[in-house]
């Protein structure tokens, strides 16, 4: 790939590595745009591609003076005037270094950048503002159409990373000094700190990474503040440091970044009525990684323990789709010593846009199957908006006595959080179909957060696990058709845990110990998934090829499938508490 | 010491000669129950080459016998009766084994193991050996049900790969 090719010639080239972000990409690479390099104009510098060694060694030069200095002011008043020409700004912010002093004036608050190339004389005040940025000034209205390459250059090297350690003069929020020069537009980045430091993991291990992760936190910490010319500034900063990561991080970042682009302009994404779309990511998706078959595989141990013995069998599934997890149940009933029982399937989905009956397709290739292996097999379909709509007396539960109920619910009671009480009326429905066994598979994390910023940061760190394990399972097995339909079916998840709010964030996903206080008091006993579902989930995930990377783990009875430490999703198992039969 | 040799070495031509005459008239071919037999001891790859060698042995090959018999054998405690027909309506022992048991095993390592070995190991391998029947098994039906999806079930067709959710399995692995 051309990343990869750029790569070793930076490696080889070796005099722009240390300079700023963007120096990972710079190659001496012929250039077609009129002698300019093709890769910064991208990036929308107009570098000669002769002069690359020169700028290099001045960017480096700049950096080094910044950073043992520590004067970055100098990126904020200085003027430029011709932003893409990067060599000259380089220069004339140089010799400005060399040339004059610097003063540190009081220390104020500031604005957010750019109208930068603004001529002189329209500027002849300059306006300092609370930090609580209020767009209505005129100086600002121009905000609004800035060009990305200054914001690129407000933001200095140093300035997010060391948020952290100058913490001493400047407290949480760091502020600058604006000088009172006429004829010259300051411009300045308020980098709100990122808020406390969680541990994140990292895929990629390089600065510019380091700076991504930074630079996403402090862009949700400025959406969550309301500090909306702020975070479009970040947004824009993410995208183009994201292009210089390589493979998992650099996805994950863009689709994070784009998930904030929408909160921060208001472009929802509207909550789709075609499932089929859905589906069929969630097709490739189960292709592609082992999730979606651990929680199968898992969820049908269970309930294939708690049906035996018995004679006829009725499985209630909260999310039929496109009933990928049955076939297996039904050949183990099938084989299962004493012969098959009568199977019933009642499967529920939501209404198709379309009017075709999803379902009832579904029922039909499951009954085809049943007949084919000798199962005596009934389908029923219930079309629903929402679980919380249906109830026990609609799906025909006949008495335990004759028949043992099994309900089974992959990825779909998170959605429910989004109302409230919703959650309260299913558990409590289900238990009036006096099930023999529940079975619950739900992400292993705390996408529930009220809060905007703790939310983000979870999400940034499972989703970073996830698109890793994708990344490394995909290399060798899967087409790469089936690994992009696959991150956006992640990516459209990321979107919604981001962007959504009230009943529209459907994504709400919640840890096992979360569940299981739930379910504790709704009425539900763990029921502890035996070494069977054990042995059989470790056998299927060495089947994958990433299989050193994923850990089964016993969780008190319940399994979690991981990625190396990270537990990603959890697969639990419950029944009626004892009193309540 | 050296008539005494001589006096073997014209004994054993002269049973040599009488045994190539018997010989002649022996062929394989017409002791299928020898054959099968035979064929029923070797690997899967080893059937495979048997099944191009004339007509005869391919329509022996296509038996699901032999292959039942590869499959299975070596699963102790036997498995349940039901087995043949949910397999037979799947799609067959032949497609079973190349579709899901031939990569599973190989992936697993095990296809050595189990061949030989004794004692304890032999006991832990069969637990195993059973999970890795449920799994092969499950997996298999996962196949035939995708494979109604896309518009009828091919008989037993190995070279269908059609069916997606199998294709980790198909697929070279990096080892």
């Amino acid at each position: 790939m051309k990343r990869d090719r750029d790569r070793d010639k930076a490696e080889s080239s070796s005099m722009a590595a240390t300079a700023a972000e963007k120096g990972k990409m710079w190659t001496a690479e012929q250039a077609d745009v009129g002698g300019m390099d093709e890769l910064l104009a991208v990036l929308g510098y107009k570098v000669k591609a002769s002069d690359m060694l020169e700028v290099a060694q001045k960017l480096e030069q700049l950096e080094m003076v910044m950073e043992d200095d520590g004067i970055s002011h100098l990126s904020s008043d200085t003027v430029h005037y011709n932003p893409s020409d990067l060599s000259g700004w380089v220069q004339s912010m140089l010799s400005e270094l060399n040339g004059t002093g610097f003063d540190v004036g009081p220390a104020e608050s500031t604005i957010i950048d750019d109208s930068l190339l603004v001529p002189s004389d329209n500027n002849s005040s300059i306006v300092s503002s609370s930090i609580d940025f209020t767009p209505s000034q005129s100086q600002q209205s121009q905000i609004y159409e800035d060009n990305s390459e200054y914001d690129l250059s407000a933001i200095p090297g140093g300035a997010i990373c060391k948020q952290n350690e100058s913490s001493a003069e400047n407290g949480n929020k760091r502020r600058k000094t604006i000088g009172n020069r006429s004829g010259e537009a300051a411009s300045a980045e308020v980098c709100g700190g990122p808020t406390a430091a969680r541990p994140v993991v990292l895929v990629d291990s390089q600065e510019t990474g380091v700076r991504l992760v930074h630079t996403l936190m402090a862009c949700a910490e400025a959406v969550q503040q309301g500090n909306i010319k702020l975070a479009d500034a970040l947004v824009k900063h993410i995208g183009l440091l994201a292009v210089s990561q390589a493979g998992a991080m650099r996805k994950v970042a863009t689709y994070f970044a784009e998930a904030l682009a929408r909160r921060i302009y208001k472009i929802y994404p509207q909550e789709s009525n075609d499932t089929s779309y859905s589906d069929l990511l969630e097709m490739h998706f189960y292709e592609t990684c082992p999730y979606l078959k651990f929680a199968h595989f898992t969820a049908n141990q269970a309930i294939l323990e708690a049906f035996a013995g018995a004679t006829r069998v009725h499985v209630i599934d909260f999310s039929l789709k496109q009933g990928m997890q049955w076939p297996a149940l039904m050949q183990a009933l099938a084989l299962r010593p004493g012969g098959p029982p009568a199977l019933r399937l009642t499967g529920i989905g939501p209404p198709q846009p379309d009017n075709t009956d999803a379902l009832q397709q579904v029922g039909w290739k499951l009954a085809q199957l049943a007949e084919a292996i000798g199962v005596e097999f009934e389908f029923r379909g219930f079309v629903a908006n929402s679980l919380a709509d249906l109830d026990a007396a609609i799906l025909d539960i006949r008495p335990s006595a004759a028949e043992a109920v099994a309900v089974n619910s992959v990825f779909e009671l998170h959605r429910l959080l989004a109302r409230p009480c919703a959650i309260d009326k299913v558990l409590a429905s289900i238990k009036a179909m006096r099930p023999k066994i529940v079975t619950v598979v739900e992400q292993e994390a705390n996408h529930n957060g009220s809060g905007l910023v703790e939310r983000f940061n979870e999400a940034l760190h499972y989703y970073s696990t996830m698109f890793d394990s994708l990344e490394s399972s995909g290399l060798t097995q899967v087409s790469n058709q089936d690994l992009v339909m696959s991150e956006v079916y992640l990516g459209r998840q990321i979107c919604n845990v981001v962007a959504c709010e009230g009943t529209d964030r459907v994504e709400r996903h919640e840890t096992l110990s979360q569940w299981r206080t739930r379910m504790g008091s709704a009425g539900f006993d763990p029921a502890h998934l035996g070494s069977n579902a054990f042995k059989q989930a470790s056998m299927l995930l060495a089947l994958f090829a990433g299989g050193d990377g994923y850990r089964v783990e016993e969780n008190d009875g319940c399994l979690m499938l991981g990625w190396h430490t990270r537990p990603l999703i959890a697969t639990s198992a419950w029944q009626l508490t004892a009193t309540a039969s | 010491m050296v008539q005494l040799l001589e006096i073997g070495l014209a004994n054993v031509e002269l049973n040599l000669v009488s045994d190539k005459e018997k010989r002649l008239k022996f062929c394989i071919n017409d002791h299928m129950d020898i054959l099968i037999e035979i064929l029923q001891r070797l690997d899967g790859r080893s059937l495979g080459s048997a099944a191009c060698v004339c007509r005869l042995w391919q329509h022996i090959t296509q038996s699901d016998m032999l292959w039942e018999h590869l499959c299975f054998h070596h699963v102790s405690p036997r498995l349940p009766s039901g087995v043949r027909p949910v397999v037979a309506a799947l799609g067959g022992y032949r497609r079973l084994y190349m579709l899901c048991l031939r990569p599973v095993l190989s992936r697993l390592g095990l296809a050595r193991q189990l061949s030989g070995g004794g004692g304890h190991q032999e006991v832990v391998r069969r637990v195993w050996t059973r999970h890795l029947v449920e799994l092969s098994l499950s997996l298999f039906c996962v196949d035939y049900y995708e494979r109604l999806g896309s518009g009828g079930g091919g008989g037993g067709r190995v070279g269908d790969a059609s069916a997606s959710s199998l294709m980790f399995l198909c697929k070279p692995v990096n080892v």
